[in-house]
């Protein structure tokens, strides 16, 4: 097993390759992009939840001054897109299913003219009777939201492994609960935004704040009719990702097509209430049966599940979402037993998708607070019971995922030991309690296609410098930094050494992009097969500098030396010139790849995700207000397993800003919906955390090394959000006995819930 | 109508012409250049549009630029001075106060506001101050342990450019070695 303590790059606090440009207002994000002629586009939304779209006169709006395009459907090919089903259009053909779905746009030279524009686009409209609940959807007789989809139901999954029925006769104690999950929005500083262009010879070029860009040129390619290198995508700076810009809308859509009608550029940046209506796609909401059968000691015998998941009005990647929710957890312990029905139903709403956790929040906030039950009920200490369940290497679970590295116990005992926990439980003070959950996440998961890989190119450029070619992009969460010490550390060379491109689909060759927790373990894989090929090449061009074997040769500081001769060391800048000055000469460049050894699940969802596993557990001490209701958290720590750690300040600001997003998913964050509309969506009724509310953190890496993985490093991204609202309800049950089922956990939920404890008790 | 009016910008005076309801986020951004400062929500509340005028932190994004017409305007572009960057920038790389950024320039003006007129804050001053300024990706705390830097005077007094060496110190990956922040 590698030690963090011999590597030179790897594992140490170096700064953040592209933090200059951040700290100095220099970094260029999209809504800073201006071309030359460039227009500004503004979407004309639907008012209506689910209404027909009876006739658009666009006449007024582009005879106004200064208006260069108006464009509806008429100007599509009328072909619906989706990550996973085909079912929503760029703009609206025949009819609108949800308040903020695109209609039509127009481009203008500036955006008062636009705006202006779209006051003048007359539409005759013919409302229909819509539905908002996902029950209700399910009913026969409620309102289709797609004609052709029988009682809303987008997808179904029925999975049972072993003898559910058997497992629950054997349990000593079964606990049932009902929890409700809600939508939660990215609320990334920076909306999504685009500019794209458009040259007669047939070629879009889009600048866009995706975090995912080939999956962006595919979608976009197919709705626009064209072949996907027909579409360059070209990231800018992204301002905060999460999944919801992973192109499941419409922005660059419309963008390109007013960019294609008007024959100029244009640039689209989403004001922030279009963000919530129709920009990132909110965290799927899901209502979760749990009922789950234990032995009296403890362990876990039956866990059986019906999730119901409400997909909005388009499907985005609600389905894969949806799998995580009823299927995921079951490799985070060890279960032998269970059975899952889950149903994705369409509703005339936001459609709901991609959020850091995937499925994960949602079904450990059911999964977990239901074992928290049994702990409680079976008088055993929550820690035990999590301990006792844990997934251990080795573990496969009942749907073939297999476990390579897995230091969940490792993890349980860190929290506990950073919480205090069994001097804190054995002195418990009034209204005060303990909380801990436990999660399981992947690096990477199989389910585009069967491959979930990456691959990238490094150059070494004359002066020495390295350079990666990749497709993967920057989301802000700082795998640049990664994938630069991951090739610094390989090639031999400091950190300084190593540069890595803007991600550009023409530049460089196919990526999946940030999703999933996969680029620390897929890309940095690539980016180490790549490293290792150019350092063989500079080892041979140096072994013939150096009359040596390239065997004999290591590489240390930027150095190229025989071993034990390092005072007759090379530059990697001479070899570079050395092997490109000459006769025959040829730059230094390579490129690496790496496809997860995981399998792609059949149609039973038998498989195996990801390549590697990551683990964590979380643990609160929460001080209840009985008479407002509020919830304090006195303390919370945290403890992730994701094998090495490479880029630490990055690794420890994953978890920090992820038990940020957690702590306002459980507690604070959420919008009311009247008729299928978000009510108030802006920042100031929409509140997120900021820096008073959060609370003392102690956080730490488990002692991990995954063989499969650079350097023996996995995924973490998505890993500290997935149990921290179960953690938190945990908690406040351990203080007060009230059990709070759905999010988030206002004041007004507690206090009506110990006055319904207190009425049941006199 | 559009007036003219002559915004001082980090020393330098910008003629712009604009509307009087030009907003003084869309004149430094459009009409003067300087993208620095950003947009997040629009009605005041992220603090991503931060800028100092006459010594007063504001939202940019509610100010009217026909107001500051001879005030003096900060933006984030004018911190660095003569290559070298302002201690709170500086922290804010060492400490990795950041991470997407975009909320960056606004939480650096807003520090800088706050050290200028109270060099020593206590922790609970600076968390109060920093509460109008929103970050949905770093939880705070690295930019808490940023901000306490520059008041401990804890910033590397070398730290200097991307490109310069660090002396870098071996992460522990050990087991209960927790990183501790405490509130």
């Amino acid at each position: 097993m590698a030690k963090a303590e011999n590597f030179s790059v790897v594992g140490r606090r170096v700064q953040r390759v592209e933090g200059y440009e951040k700290v100095t207002g220099e970094a260029r994000y999209i809504a800073d992009i201006v071309l030359p002629k460039m227009l500004i586009g503004r979407i004309l939304r639907s008012p209506y939840p689910h209404a027909r779209i009876l006739r658009i006169d666009t006449g007024k709006a582009e005879r106004l001054r200064g208006v260069r395009a108006v464009v509806t459907a008429e100007d599509t090919i009328k072909k619906p897109w989706g990550a996973f089903f085909a079912d929503q259009y760029p703009l609206s053909v025949g009819k609108v299913r949800y308040v903020g779905e695109e209609v039509a746009a127009v481009a203008a030279l500036d955006r008062d003219t636009a705006e202006e524009a779209l006051d003048l686009i007359d539409i005759e409209w013919e409302e229909l009777p819509a539905v908002f609940d996902a029950e209700e959807a399910m009913k026969e007789g409620a309102p289709l939201v797609h004609e052709d989809k029988e009682r809303n139901i987008a997808m179904a999954i029925d999975v049972e492994r072993g003898d559910i029925e058997k497992a629950f006769a054997e349990s000593d104690l079964i606990v049932e609960e009902t929890f409700q999950s809600m939508p939660q929005w990215h609320c990334a500083i920076e909306t999504i935004g685009s500019v794209a262009e458009y040259s007669p010879g047939g070629k879009y070029t889009i600048y866009m704040n995706t975090q995912t860009l080939f999956n962006a040129r595919y979608r976009i390619a197919a709705a626009l009719g064209v072949r996907e290198t027909d579409v360059r995508i070209i990231q800018s700076a992204v301002g905060g990702g999460f999944g919801g810009k992973s192109c499941d809308d419409n922005n660059a859509l419309v963008a390109a097509i007013l960019a294609r009608k008007a024959g100029k550029p244009v640039k689209i940046i989403n004001t922030r209430e279009e963000e919530f209506l129709a920009g990132s796609r909110p965290r799927v909401f899901m209502k979760i049966d749990v009922k789950m059968g234990f032995k009296k000691d403890g362990r876990i015998r039956a866990k059986q599940t019906r999730v119901i998941a409400d997909n909005g009005a388009y499907s985005a990647k609600a389905p894969a979402i949806m799998g995580v929710a009823a299927l995921r957890h079951d490799t985070c312990y060890k279960y032998t037993d269970v059975k899952t029905q889950a149903y994705l139903v369409y509703t005339n709403k936001v459609p709901t998708g991609a959020f850091r956790g995937f499925g994960n929040p949602s079904a450990e906030w059911a999964v977990e607070q239901a074992i928290d039950k049994a702990a409680h009920e079976l008088g055993i200490d929550p820690l035990e019971i999590a301990r006792m369940n844990a997934a251990e290497p080795g573990y496969v679970s009942p749907h073939g995922n297999r476990v390579i590295s897995c230091e969940l116990k490792q993890c349980i005992d860190m929290a506990g030991k950073m919480m205090d926990w069994k001097n804190k439980r054995a002195n418990r003070q009034a209204n005060t309690g303990l909380g801990l959950a436990c999660t399981v996440h992947v690096s990477g998961k199989r389910h585009f296609g069967d491959y979930d890989g990456s691959s990238a190119t490094i150059k070494i450029n004359e002066d020495g410098k390295a350079l990666i070619l990749s497709g993967e992009g920057e989301a802000g969460q700082g795998c640049f930094t990664t994938m630069c010490a991951i090739a610094a550390e390989e090639l031999g060379v400091p950190i300084e050494d190593v540069e890595i491109s803007q991600a550009d689909t023409d530049l460089t060759t196919f990526c999946l992009g940030a999703f999933a927790s996969r680029l620390t373990y897929i890309s940095g894989n690539a980016v180490r097969d790549a490293a290792s090929k150019v350092k063989q090449q500079l080892f041979e061009q140096a072994a013939e500098m150096l009359e040596a074997n390239p065997e004999d040769l290591l590489s240390h500081d930027g150095k190229i030396f025989v071993k034990g001769a390092e005072h007759k060391a090379l530059t990697v800048g001479d070899v570079a010139r050395a092997r490109l000055f000459r006769n025959g000469g040829a730059p230094i460049v390579a490129s690496g790849m790496f496809d997860a050894d995981s399998v792609l699940q059949d149609s039973t969802r038998y498989g195996n995700e990801s390549g590697a596993y990551n683990y964590g557990c979380q643990a609160a001490e929460v001080e209840v207000d009985r008479d407002t209701g509020q919830v304090r958290i006195l303390q919370y720590v945290c403890a992730s397993d994701c094998g090495t750690v490479i880029y630490p300040i990055g690794a420890e600001g994953q978890v920090e800003g992820a038990v940020a997003q957690g702590i306002g998913y459980a507690l604070i964050e959420g919008l009311r919906f009247e008729d299928g509309r978000p009510v108030n969506p802006n920042f100031s009724d929409y509140r997120i955390p900021s820096m008073r509310d959060m609370p003392p953190l102690k956080h730490a890496f488990a002692d991990s090394y995954e063989p499969t993985g650079p350097f023996g490093a996995k995924g973490l991204g998505e890993l500290g959000m997935d149990p921290t609202a179960a953690v938190i309800s945990n908690a406040i049950f351990d203080a007060v006995g009230v059990r709070i089922k759905t999010l988030p956990i206002t004041p007004e939920k507690v206090l009506r819930a110990l006055k319904e404890k207190n009425l049941e008790k006199s | 109508m559009k007036r003219r009016v002559v915004l001082k910008v980090n020393g330098e005076d910008y003629d712009v012409e604009i509307e009087p309801n030009r907003l003084l986020l869309q004149a430094l951004r459009e009409d003067v250049g300087l993208t620095g400062t950003k947009e997040g929500c629009s009605i005041g509340v992220c603090g991503a549009c931060s800028v100092v005028v006459d010594g007063r932190l504001v939202s940019s994004c509610l100010t009217l630029a026909v107001s500051c017409q001879g005030k003096e305007i900060t933006t984030i572009e004018g911190l660095a001075k003569d290559g070298k960057l302002h201690p709170v920038q500086q922290a804010f790389l060492e400490y990795g106060g950041f991470q997407c950024g975009i909320c960056t320039p606004g939480q650096i003006i807003a520090a800088k506001a706050l050290l200028d007129e109270n060099p020593k804050p206590s922790e609970e001053e600076v968390k109060e101050w920093m509460s109008g300024n929103l970050c949905r990706c770093t939880g705070y705390y690295k930019i808490l342990e940023s901000v306490m830097a520059v008041v401990n005077n804890k910033v590397s007094p070398d730290f200097q450019l991307k490109r310069e060496r660090q002396a870098a110190k071996i992460q522990s990956v050990g087991v209960y070695k927790a990183v501790s922040k405490t509130n």
